[in-house]
């Protein structure tokens, strides 16, 4: 009986000394927000070395088993897996856990192309890629309102959610031409890009001929596209003329609004103009009196 | 009496043991000097289609940027990473560079492989979002005590975007799914 006694008391200091030697871990949150402090919680007893490996931290001190580790959130500001390592006097324990990005703080804009001819269609691309404070992407859904305007002239807008953190949209040009405004945001962040919204193509040529003796000046109205905007200079308008002795063509930029020419031209004749696809008005002119 | 043959067959075993010895430690760096397999899957990529050309560029460089990266690592070199990182991705590598050589801790990636799928291709082509699954086995050493070891598959989430002649990774993210 007393032998019994005594093999129940030993059996009892050997369990309990095996507790209190028990294997040390950890246990950090499945996920933490970054730039947020935490505590992971370990089991064991004694000292120990904890090892912090993140996606750019490296990160170890002297830890006391059993008590909470506190980890700074500084430590934990790059989004992404780390390994948490605890190593005791009888070995190493590891856990993951990941750091997701916090709040959204600042917009990545990419708008193109710089310059676009007005009313174009889904001519301006606009792709918005949404970081937290960090610079983490956040994959979190967030809403982008994405807007293009114009001084004197309606704007465009639209909203989307972000799928991965990116949002993109296709936007028109508008009607009228200058500096476009381009903005990205989300509530009060918000990214600028300006778009250069050029004319069009020219409609509606008008020339007028003047005979001057043996040769016929021949101007036209200031050149602009369908929707009013002048067209830029440089643009080339190309002349013909047509007489008894066949056909003359001449081509001249727009300068200042308007394209000039100077023909030789001794008979009657046809005179007719054009840039791009766009056909103007004919005008006949009457030989040298 | 010993055979030519198996004299000789003896001598490349003990050839190959000794090989293997004097890898053996060093197994981690030569598997940073391996080029990583990248297989590429672009069959849900939007809005902008992938060009065949720009697709193979994308795994080769993607696998030139893994390769730099366990370079890094390994050899405590942030310069290496000029190559194919730049931007958040860049920053973010230097820095774990820059704290491994502070701290002596350090990570080995023997890297076992990526299945890379192309999720967005902006319209105008100046950058493409990736996810890939990557069979990495990942050390994590204190000096030269390994503390952690891991055969893990992990989500990144990629942004790359064209450089000069090449494409880089300006984002690398992991994240705990897709």
């Amino acid at each position: 009986m007393r032998h019994t006694f005594v093999f129940f008391i030993l059996l009892l200091l050997s369990e309990l000394s095996l507790t209190g030697a028990r294997a040390a871990d950890l246990h950090p949150p499945k996920q933490v927000t970054a730039g947020n402090g935490f505590s992971i919680a370990t089991t064991g007893n004694g000292d120990a070395t904890f090892y912090l490996v993140g996606p750019s931290d490296r990160a170890k001190q002297t830890v006391r088993l059993g008590n909470a580790i506190e980890v700074a959130a500084d430590d934990v500001r790059t989004a992404g897996r780390y390994i948490a390592t605890v190593c005791g006097s009888d070995g190493c324990a590891s856990s993951a856990f990941y750091v997701v990005a916090a709040a959204p703080a600042q917009l990545s804009f990419l708008v193109h192309p710089s310059r676009v001819p007005v009313s174009a269609k889904d001519a301006i691309s606009a792709v918005a890629f949404v970081f937290d404070k960090f610079h983490n992407l956040v994959l979190q859904p967030v809403k982008v309102d994405f807007n293009v305007a114009v001084k004197d002239a309606p704007a465009i807008s639209r909203s989307l959610p972000t799928n991965n953190g990116v949002a993109w949209i296709r936007l028109n040009a508008t009607r009228k031409g200058g500096p476009a405004q381009v903005v990205a945001s989300i509530g009060s962040i918000s990214e600028h890009r300006v778009v250069q919204q050029v004319a069009s193509d020219a409609c509606n040529l008008r020339i007028k001929a003047t005979r001057k003796g043996n040769s016929v000046a021949v101007e036209t109205e200031t050149v602009r596209d369908c929707s009013g905007n002048p067209v830029p200079d440089g643009t080339v308008v190309t002349f013909t003329a047509t007489d008894a002795k066949g056909k003359t063509t001449v081509d001249a930029p727009i300068k200042r609004g308007t394209a000039r020419v100077q023909m030789r031209l001794t008979g009657g004749a046809t005179i007719s103009v054009a840039s791009g696809v766009a056909m103007g008005n004919e005008v006949r002119i009457g030989g040298t009196p | 009496m010993i055979s030519w043959v198996a004299f000789r067959r003896l001598g490349l075993v003990l050839f190959a043991v000794l090989l293997l010895a004097r890898l053996g430690p060093n197994t981690a760096a030569w598997a940073a000097d391996a080029l990583p397999s990248v297989q590429l899957n672009a069959d849900s990529i939007s809005p902008r289609p992938i060009e065949e050309l720009t697709g193979k560029n994308i795994a080769r460089d993607y696998a030139y940027a893994w390769q730099t990266l366990a370079q890094a690592l390994d050899q405590d070199r942030s310069e290496l990473l000029d190559g194919y990182f730049t931007g958040f991705a860049k920053e973010t590598l230097s820095r774990a560079v820059a704290d491994q050589k502070k701290s002596g801790i350090r990570v080995h990636y023997i890297d076992h492989g990526h299945k890379v799928s192309a999720l967005f291709y902006s319209p105008s082509g100046d950058a493409m979002q990736l996810r890939d699954t990557a069979q990495l086995e990942v050390q994590v050493l204190d000096g030269d005590k390994m503390v952690h070891q891991e055969q893990v598959a992990l989500n990144y989430l990629v942004l790359m975007t064209p450089a000069a002649d090449r494409w880089v990774v300006r984002l690398l993210e992991t994240v705990p799914g897709f």
